[in-house]
Order: structure tokens, then C-alpha cells, then sequence
């Protein structure tokens, strides 16, 4: 499946910004079963001063600086991304979960796809007692670690309610967990803590979903915005699996991903600071096309 | 300076020369009472029990003074630590505590010493070495010699800074060991600080005051003297900048920072400039700071900030201590961090046990000293041999920062109920990555003075070392930390803990030591000569708010003074209304209480609650002096406490509050001849002066305005004249009683009058054109246009032409300008726009 995608993030601020120094991580990753065809950020006002990198984990990473005054500041980012994915089944059999974790905990590499950088807590995903013994019903001793994660998913998209009223992106994870709701941020930093409360290395991805479903499927829940979902290290075999709880899906040819890393703090798309303006208003259009 | 005494020899020596060889014998009864603590190894008492010759020496010439000559100069060493306003905070606490100093230095001999050396500079050259593969190659990771699980946990383990050579070429510019004496004798190292330890600007401050309390005691003991440490460690920093006369800053996190008066000290002492994120910016690829002369480069950033927070934009993003895009300058290798972030990750207990495997495979040696038997949980055989004597270990976080599931730590797992030692069993079997287990050693205790006898105490040592092009040089002494009770297992500060100095006692004969100082002097150097916008805005309001507080007691005072002289007279009282509403339009006393005159001046003197009475003011005074610690002298500092402490007590009458009042204006007086006569010109002294004068240029105005106004009485006048301290003035001046035009004349216009408005004008004038313009283009600043045009309006202005409506534009002018200079000089300070993070995307 070949995707269009159009992602504009716009901020007006109430009153003139004298300074911006922004990091964006706006283009997709290829590998994994994904592969870039092409990308480019249209940046308004055009920045004093744009240099690119990879961050630790992989991802592009442009950062900006904007010094001439502004009110308003509009990032528009295009991708053509074909995407082809082999997922297991929801009910295929997998290693003991308690295997996966011993081996994840011998690893013996710090690179970025090591599993054991994702098996502690994290700036956003503090590891929790109650969110680990939510996560450990799905996990009986020995059981699979697929249908351990499939099982946890299921329940967070049972339990928990979408609201996107209800958290912003500081809302801690402990109140997300106590009040079972959020968005799928949030839904994917639960079932993370979940996971790595249990030694299981999680990661979290920042992407996007196609906007219209294929014919005769229901459209899935943050098709217009950005997308967050789980990836989970199944052991050398499996390797690194998507979850997406929010939909309670595995992650297919539907998911286009943009970056992973330990939490939202690591992939967030936009981030930056201002200088200037008390007040912005946010607004984030995501627009994604199967053209093929 | 109090607490100093440099007539020892000659007082004590001759009194205690009187008795019959009394010192010997209270030698012999201290040792006598001195009761060890059971197997438990003693710095005094040698295993052999007998007293170790170094404490022996110290003992006997301790003796020769009197316990009364102790007793003064224990008392002078507290006194000087009260006055130099030493102090720390307990974590959780909001009120700074006085430093508690033990009287008794530790005693190291320097056999001992160069043991412990030798321990800590393989130590430091190995932790350098760990980090430079961890963050560079990563070969120990990948062939095995330290499990990824061990460095991954860490939270000072920093991604963002993986693969980027350290500006300097170093990670560790300063390490610190916390380091004790174990049942064998031999040192141990307890714990490794390489992200930015805090102690060593408290132990300069410890050595100032126990060797000007004990000042030929301390000679005579040849003790290794610590300022050449400091050098060394400034001349690392300065060689590690790649031009040569770098401009270094100590960022701080700020005043609420437990160890922030270690950072003033410290800056100070080392001729850094004090910073706090806000006064840097990141420009290009360099990182600034933030002047009144612009934006200066800055070459070398020593940190007293944790790594995480140093950078909004790619560390910890809720911070407010950092600077955004600071992580990006060191990857760019702008600037000069130390200790480079990240290096915090050698912390971390989990990376103890495989120390000594490291230390044979980079230096082919091994350690030479020990450190404290650690078990990391994360490994199959280590987590059985835990589990299995649970008890016998003090189970610990293997990243540091507590026993994850418990928030406290370390934990011994006896001293658990049943319920809890099950839980941590459970945890440690599940991720066991996240515990260590850690033997528990007995260490030595040392000497502390318990009201004329000396008993055993346990103690923590914290030894500092810094690089330098020819290896690594060690701090003779250290931080000592002293528990209260004999049972500690952590001294940490918080707890009732005493600090000590240590002294690193030569063998060698006194010559050597004659040659040095026998003091250790502070060196005090100049502060770079540039003036940190937030550092000039707080010496301006510094300036406003004294001065403020000297025209509130002027105003209280003239209410007291006609309230006992002229009772009743109904002449006087619409002029002391005039007083006391000008008190309530200060916020020095409330409305309500004008009805209750006696209260007013008491109120206006003494008030918690009113933000304008004399108390607050000096309160926001000192406050504020609190962020220029290292720009004011000890004397300085001193005269504010002082007044901020006699406000605060309870006066007994109406006579104690005008008393309070008289002493309180002799202090302002006093604090300005100190800024007068000692303070460094460069160092921001225009901006304290500014503040001043700006203030008192307002101030008197306001008062021209309330009693010379265009109907203005005698007892108006009068009062005006007593505001402004001009009456000797105006009667050698004027054989008549004060009369309008004369008096306007004198307050307001007169530039020979230093209590003028005119005379402000001028001094105002002089300062602005003085300082370094902002802006290119040969155009008159805002600032500068306004004082001119004010000081062009009272030279021309005509004494007789002056009304009510004139003072009242002229007060105006006067707020325009003093506005002008805040927005003008110090757009970067604490009020102006911090960044803000931009609106994350859900």
C-alpha cells in the first residue's frame, strides 16, 4: 500500500513571537516493513537557520530557529510512504512471556533496537505498582507473549474510555490509569508502563492512521490526527510487534509510522520553545491517501 | 573581621602555663572517657588502643587552652558562620538552616592520605575511561564486560548525547567518593559522585572559620593547605575553552537550591559568574549570557544543575533550569560543560561489582582501593546469592534515588516487616535489574566535643579530585559529614548531621609549613567584567527597596517625633495626617488603623503583613540580596541580616520602636559606605546606585508634593525638612522659618543638595552615560534621553515657578525613567518573557 500523506501543524500566538527553536521529527521511517518515497517540510516563516540529524533512536530530526518576528507559525510536511507488513494472527502461538523478559534483560547491546532500553520507566512512563498488576492479569505464568499483549489491549480498549476532552499531554499517567480514560497517547503509554512493570521491553510510536478506511471496515479512531500506538520486542523470533489500543489492532498496513522511542517525549512531532507570546492556539490537520 | 584572632599564642599559651602540666592529664581523662563503639574501628584509637600520634599532637596542644578559650572560640567560629550567613537547606524545607559545624577538624596523617590518594586518582582515570567507551565506541557493552541492563536503567544515562565527543575532551573535569574507614583498616569507597558534587565550596568555607577560630593551633599542626586544589581546579576549566581568556559561569538552579549558598561561595571564590539558565541563551552555535552590555559568549559552563535538566528542547521538557538548545551547542562542540552531561551514569550502584574487572582490563591493575561489596540483582548468580541472605545485605536502588516499589532506601531487609521483606523478595526475583544488594560495613568513627569530652561519632568522608593536563590532583581534606547519633547507617545532611573540616596533617617539619599562609586566605578575585542582566536588575531593586525602606522610617519617625512633641497642637495634626496617609498609600500601615496613632508607627515599623512596612521592605532587600550573594561582600550581607533580624523582634514600647527605627537608618547608612568604599565598580555597583537614587529621586518628589504644596504651612514645610534631612541645611541657609520658595528651592532643584531631586537627576545622568550602549546607529537611547531632558528641566526650572502640578509631572517623568532603565538594561531579567514551550500535538 503506497500513502500520501499531508500533515500541517499551525500555531497563532495572541501576540508576536520574537524567537523559535522548534525540533521536528515529521518524516517517516522507513524500514520494517515501510519504506520512504519521498518527504518534504515547507516551513512558514522560513527559518533563520534549519540543520538535520538523526537522533539516538534513529529519527530525523530537523531543528529550526525562527529570529524574525511572528503570530503565527505553520509547518507543512508531505510523505509518500509504501507500507507492507506480515503480522501474526491475534491467536498464534508465541515464547512464554517470563523467556522473552530473561532474554531481553541479557541483552547485551545499548543501540537503538536493543529491547533493553525499553524495559524501564521513561520521562512520561513512570513504572507503576497498580498499572503492573492491571498488566500481569493478561500475563498468567507462562503464557504466551502474544496473547499476553493481545489480551492487555483488548482490555485497555474495553476499559478504558476515548475521550479526547479528557487529558493533555501533561496529564500524568497515574491519573489516566485511575480515571480509565485519555486518547491514544495515553492509552499507549498504560499498556507500555504495563508491559515494562513486567520486564517486557515496550516502545512507543508516533504515526498515522489512513484517514478513510478500506471499504466495508470501520474508520478507526485518530484517522485525522496524529497516531500513538505500542511496539512490542516478542523475543529474537518475533521481533518488534505493533499494538494499537486504542483500536485494539495489531499494526498492519493501516498504521504508517513516523518515529519510535521510549515515550511521546521521545518522538513527539513539533517541539519547541517561544519566545514572546503567553497564549497559542494549536491546530493539527492530518490527511492520509492511499493512492496505490 | 569577628571570629578572627591573631593573639593566641600570648593569651591562652600563659594562662594555661600557670597550672601545674594540667594539659596532660585532661588529655588523659578526655581519652579515658572516650568510650569506642564495639566493634567498630576509631580514627583516634588505633586498633591497638592506643591513640593514633596524629591526634595525639592534636590532643595536646588542644589542651593547652583553657576550656573557657575553647569554649569563646567555638563560639567565635559559630558567630562567624552566622555572620557570613553559611548556610544550606534540608531537602523538603523552605528556610535555610545554619551550617551545624563540628569544632573538632578530622585528622588524617599523610601516610593515610597518599593511600587514599593513590585510591581515588586510579578511581577517577578508570571512571573516565568507562565513560569515554559507554558513550563513545561502546565496546564494554557488546563484548560483555558490563551488562546493557546495568547502563540502560540509569536515567543519567543520556541518549541525546551518545556518539558526541565532549567538548574539552573530557567528561570529568571534578570527581568526589564518598569514602569511609572500614573494620580493616583500610579506606573504602562508598559511592561515586561524577554528575556534580556538591561540598567542596562547604569545606573552603569549614577550613575559613575552624583556622581563624584555631589559628595557631592549625599552624602548628603543618596542615595541607586546600587553595592550591582550587586553582588547579579553575586552571583545568580555563585550559579546557578554546581561546584564552574564556568567560566560565557555575549555573546554578537558583536561591531555592539546597546548596546555593555553596554556588555563591564557589563562584565567587573561583571568579565565575553566578548564572541561572535563564541568563544564558543559545546563539548560533555558542551558548551566551545574558549582560547589560548584550549578549557575551560563554566559553565553559561548571554545573550544579543535574543532567536531565539542562536542555527543555531534547532533555527533560517540564524543566525550568536549563537552556533550550544548550545539548545542541555541546554537540556542536560550542561550549565546555563540566561535568559533561550524562557523566552521571557512573553513579548508578548497579555498575559497582564490575569496577575491578574493569580496572584490570583499561589499566591493567587492580583497584587499589576498595569499595563496598555490591551484588547487582540484574545477574542470575548475584540475584540467588541475595536472595538467599537477604538479611545480610542493605538492599538499594541499582540506579541510585531509592529502592524502586518503596521510594526510601537503602532498606535491610531485617528491619522489614514480614509483608514488606515479601514484596521485596517478589520484586527482586521479577527485576532484579532494578536492586542491588550491598554489604553492610562498620565504619570508623572519629572525635566530636560533647560539652568538655570528647565521644565517637560515625562519619561519611566526601574527597574531591580535578583533572589536570598532568593527571589528577586530590583536595587535601574534604567534606565530612557527622552523624549525631552513634548508630548511623546514612549521614546525610538533612538528618541532624555536623559537618567537620579535615585536615591532611604533614609529618614534615614546620619549615615547609612557615613557608605557606598559615591561613588559608580567600583569594578574592575580580568578577568578570561583565554584568549579567538579572544580576543588575536585582542590584537595582536591591537599591530601590533600601531606600524605600530609609523613607518609610523617616516617615515613621517624624510620626513619633511630633506625636511626642507637639500633642494636640492643631497646627501639627493635618501635617501627621499627611504623614499617615502617605504610610497607608505605601502599604506600610492599613487604613483601618490610622485611628489608633500609637499602633501606626509601630505597624509601619514592624508589619508581617503589610508589604510596604520597614520589615518587608528590608525583607525583599535581603531576598533579593539573597540571588547576589557572590557580588556582596560578608559585611554587606551582614548588615542585612542584621536589620532584617532586629525588625523581627518584638519591641517593648513606644520608645523601643523609635530606638529600632534611629538603628535601622544607621544601617542603611552603614550598608551604603560599604557599597560606597568597597564595592568593585565593574561588578555592578551603577545598578545598586541607580536603584538608589532612582528611588530617592521619587521618594522626595512624592514628599514635596504632600507638604510643599502650593499652600504648604510652616509645620508642612517643616516636616517636608526632616523627610529629606535638610534642616541644618535650610537654617544655615535661610535666617527665617521655612517658607515655600526656599524650601521647594532646596528639596527639589538645589544640585549641591545630595538629598535633591536635582542631585539624583545628575547622579542618574552620570551612571546611564557610563554604561555601554545596546544599540548601533548613533541614536540616543531611551534611558539616556529621558534623564537629560529630566536633569535639562531642573536646571533650567525656577523655584518660584514650581507648583503642586509641576511635582506631580516631574514624579512622572521620574517612574518613566526608572521604567526605561528596567526595560532598557534588563529586558532578560526575572520579569521579562521566559521561553515557553510550544503546545504539544496529542
Amino acid at each position: 500500500m503506497i500513502y500520501d500523506i499531508r500533515h500541517v501543524t499551525s500555531y497563532s500566538y495572541e501576540s508576536p513571537v520574537s524567537y523559535s527553536r522548534c525540533s521536528l521529527r515529521l518524516e517517516p521511517k522507513s524500514g520494517d516493513g515501510q519504506q520512504l518515497v519521498s518527504h518534504t517540510v515547507d516551513i512558514r516563516p522560513k527559518p533563520a537557520d534549519r540543520t538535520i540529524r538523526r537522533d539516538f533512536f534513529g529519527t530525523h530530526t530537523e531543528s529550526i530557529v525562527i529570529e524574525t518576528s511572528h503570530r503565527s507559525l505553520r509547518i507543512d510536511s508531505r510523505s509518500r510512504v509504501s507500507v507492507s507488513r506480515s503480522v501474526p494472527a491475534r491467536g498464534e502461538g508465541s515464547r512464554a512471556w517470563e523467556q522473552v523478559r530473561d532474554v531481553a534483560f541479557e541483552s547485551t547491546s545499548l543501540g537503538p533496537e536493543s529491547p533493553i532500553g525499553y524495559v524501564f520507566g521513561s520521562p512520561l512512563v513512570p513504572l507503576q505498582q497498580p498499572v503492573t498488576a492491571y498488566a500481569s492479569q493478561s500475563f498468567p505464568k507462562g503464557a504466551g507473549i502474544l496473547a499476553g499483549a493481545v489480551d492487555l489491549m483488548h482490555r485497555i480498549r474495553t476499559e478504558f474510555k476515548y475521550d479526547s476532552k479528557a487529558t493533555v499531554i501533561s496529564t500524568p499517567l497515574r491519573e489516566v490509569f485511575e480515571k480509565r480514560h485519555g486518547v491514544c497517547q495515553d492509552f499507549a503509554h498504560v499498556m507500555i508502563a504495563g508491559l515494562r512493570g513486567l520486564g517486557l521491553p515496550a516502545a512507543y510510536v508516533s504515526g498515522y492512521l489512513r484517514t478513510i478506511p478500506p471499504p466495508g471496515r470501520p474508520r478507526l479512531q485518530g484517522a485525522d490526527a496524529t497516531h500513538a500506538w505500542v511496539s512490542l520486542w516478542c523475543g529474537d523470533g518475533l521481533g518488534w510487534i505493533g499494538f494499537d489500543p486504542t483500536n485494539d489492532i495489531l499494526v498492519e498496513n493501516d498504521h504508517i509510522v513516523l518515529a519510535v522511542g521510549r515515550d511521546f517525549s521521545d518522538v513527539s512531532p513539533v517541539d519547541g520553545i517561544i519566545v514572546g507570546s503567553r497564549k497559542q492556539k494549536l491546530a493539527v490537520a492530518v490527511d492520509v491517501m492511499p493512492v496505490g | 573581621m569577628a571570629g578572627h584572632d591573631g593573639q593566641e599564642s600570648g593569651g591562652a599559651g600563659s594562662r594555661a602555663g600557670t597550672k601545674v602540666r594540667p594539659n596532660n592529664r585532661r588529655v588523659a581523662q578526655w581519652a579515658r572517657d572516650y568510650v569506642r563503639l564495639p566493634g567498630i574501628p576509631d580514627e583516634y584509637i588505633g586498633q591497638d588502643g592506643a591513640p593514633r600520634a596524629v591526634w595525639t599532637r592534636f590532643f595536646d596542644a588542644f589542651a593547652s587552652l583553657s576550656p573557657s578559650d575553647i569554649q569563646r572560640r567555638f563560639g567565635s567560629a559559630d558567630r562567624h558562620l552566622r555572620e557570613a550567613g553559611v548556610t544550606y537547606r534540608a531537602p523538603g524545607e523552605t528556610a535555610d538552616r545554619l551550617w551545624p559545624l563540628s569544632h573538632l577538624p578530622l585528622l588524617i596523617d599523610e601516610a593515610d592520605w597518599q593511600q587514599l590518594t593513590a585510591g581515588i586518582v586510579q578511581r577517577a582515570q578508570l571512571l573516565e575511561l568507562v565513560l569515554s567507551d559507554l558513550y563513545g565506541e561502546g565496546r564494554l557493552v557488546t563484548e560483555g564486560a558490563i551488562p546493557a541492563a546495568a547502563v540502560a536503567g540509569s536515567t543519567e544515562y543520556l541518549r541525546a548525547v551518545c556518539g558526541v565527543k565532549p567538548p574539552g575532551g573530557r567528561y570529568l573535569s571534578i570527581y568526589a567518593a564518598d569514602v569511609g574507614r572500614g573494620p580493616d583498616g583500610r579506606w573504602w569507597v562508598l559511592g561515586d559522585r561524577t554528575q556534580a558534587p556538591s561540598g567542596a565550596g562547604y569545606a573552603l568555607e569549614n577550613r575559613l572559620v575552624l583556622s581563624r577560630a584555631f589559628t595557631s593551633l592549625y599552624k602548628s599542626m603543618n596542615v595541607e593547605r586546600v587553595a592550591p586544589f582550587f586553582e588547579a581546579f579553575r586552571d583545568s576549566l580555563r585550559a579546557s575553552a578554546d581561546r584564552d581568556e574564556p568567560r566560565i559561569g557555575l549555573l546554578t538552579p537558583g536561591t531555592f537550591s539546597e546548596t546555593y549558598f555553596e554556588h555563591a561561595t564557589l563562584a565567587r571564590y573561583l571568579g565565575f559568574l553566578l548564572v541561572e539558565g535563564d541568563d544564558l541563551a543559545v546563539s548560533g552555535d555558542r551558548v551566551h549570557i545574558r549582560t547589560v552590555a548584550g549578549l557575551k559568549r560563554l566559553d565553559v559552563l561548571l554545573r550544579r544543575v543535574d543532567s536531565n535538566s539542562l536542555d527543555p528542547l531534547e532533555l527533560d521538557a517540564s524543566s525550568q533550569l536549563g537552556v533550550p538548545g544548550l545539548i545542541d551547542v555541546v554537540r556542536k562542540n560550542g561550549v565546555v560543560v563540566a561535568n559533561m552531561p550524562g557523566s552521571g551514569v557512573m553513579e548508578a550502584p548497579a555498575l559497582l561489582g564490575f569496577l575491578p574487572s574493569l580496572s584490570r582490563r583499561f589499566l591493567g591493575e587492580d583497584l587499589k582501593m576498595p569499595h563496598i561489596a555490591t551484588w547487582w540483582c540484574g545477574q542470575k548468580a548475584a540475584r540467588e546469592e541475595v536472595l538467599s541472605r537477604l538479611d545480610e545485605f542493605a538492599i538499594e536502588g541499582a540506579y541510585g534515588r531509592g529502592v524502586p516499589g518503596f521510594g526510601r532506601g537503602p532498606l535491610l531487609a531485617g528491619e522489614l516487616s514480614a509483608s514488606e521483606r515479601e514484596r521485596l523478595k517478589t520484586a527482586i526475583a521479577d527485576r532484579g535489574i532494578d536492586y542491588v544488594g550491598q554489604e553492610l560495613v562498620r565504619l570508623s568513627t572519629t572525635p566530636v566535643w560533647d560539652n568538655g569530652r570528647i565521644t565517637p561519632r560515625p562519619f561519611v568522608l566526601r574527597v574531591f579530585a580535578t583533572a589536570t593536563p598532568d593527571g589528577w590532583t586530590l583536595m587535601p581534606g574534604g567534606f565530612c559529614r557527622i552523624a549525631d547519633q552513634p548508630d548511623a547507617r546514612a549521614v546525610s545532611m538533612g538528618d541532624g548531621a555536623r559537618a567537620a573540616d579535615v585536615w591532611v596533617v604533614s609529618d614534615k617539619a614546620v619549615s615547609t609549613a612557615t613557608l605557606l599562609p598559615a591561613v588559608d586566605t580567600v583569594r578574592i578575585r575580580r568578577i568578570a567584567g561583565v554584568v549579567p542582566s538579572r544580576a543588575a536588575d536585582n542590584l537595582f531593586w536591591l537599591g530601590r527597596y533600601l531606600e524605600r525602606a530609609e523613607a518609610t522610617l523617616r516617615l515613621l519617625r517624624a510620626l513619633g517625633m511630633q506625636r511626642d512633641a507637639g500633642k494636640g497642637s492643631p497646627t501639627v495634626l493635618p501635617a501627621l495626617e499627611r504623614v499617615q496617609r502617605l504610610l497607608v498609600t505605601w502599604g506600610a500601615v492599613s487604613q483601618t488603623s490610622r485611628a489608633q496613632p500609637a499602633k501606626v508607627v509601630a505597624e509601619a515599623l514592624q508589619s508581617e503583613e503589610k508589604f510596604g512596612s520597614a520589615l518587608s521592605l528590608v525583607r525583599s532587600a535581603q531576598r533579593t540580596a539573597t540571588s547576589l550573594r557572590e557580588r556582596l561582600s560578608p559585611d554587606a550581607w551582614q548588615v542585612i541580616t542584621e536589620m532584617s533580624e532586629r525588625l523581627a523582634q518584638e519591641v517593648e514600647d513606644d520608645d523601643g520602636v523609635m530606638i529600632a527605627a534611629e538603628l535601622t537608618l544607621q544601617e542603611l547608612a552603614s550598608f551604603a559606605g560599604l557599597a560606597q568604599e568597597n564595592m568593585n565598580r565593574a561588578a555592578g555597583w551603577r545598578f545598586l546606585e541607580m536603584g538608589r537614587r532612582a528611588e530617592r529621586a521619587i521618594n522626595t518628589v512624592r514628599f514635596a508634593r504632600q507638604f510643599a504644596y502650593d499652600e504648604a504651612g510652616g509645620e508642612d514645610l517643616d516636616i517636608l525638612l526632616t523627610l529629606v534631612d535638610c534642616q541644618i541645611t535650610y537654617r544655615s541657609r535661610y535666617l527665617v522659618g521655612p517658607l515655600l520658595a526656599p524650601v521647594r528651592d532646596l528639596v527639589v532643584l538645589d544640585p549641591y543638595n545630595p538629598r535633591s531631586v536635582a542631585f539624583q537627576a545628575s547622579a542618574l545622568n552620570e551612571h546611564i552615560a557610563s554604561l555601554p550602549t545596546l544599540k548601533e546607529g548613533g541614536l540616543i537611547e531611551r534611558p539616556q534621553r529621558l534623564a537629560v531632558a529630566l536633569q535639562a528641566t531642573l536646571t533650567t526650572a525656577e523655584a518660584a515657578s514650581l507648583d503642586t502640578k509641576t511635582l506631580f509631572a516631574l514624579e512622572q517623568d521620574l517612574l518613566s525613567l526608572a521604567d526605561a532603565i528596567g526595560s532598557h538594561y534588563f529586558p532578560h531579567g526575572p520579569n521579562a518573557s521566559r521561553p515557553e514551550k510550544l503546545t504539544g500535538l496529542a
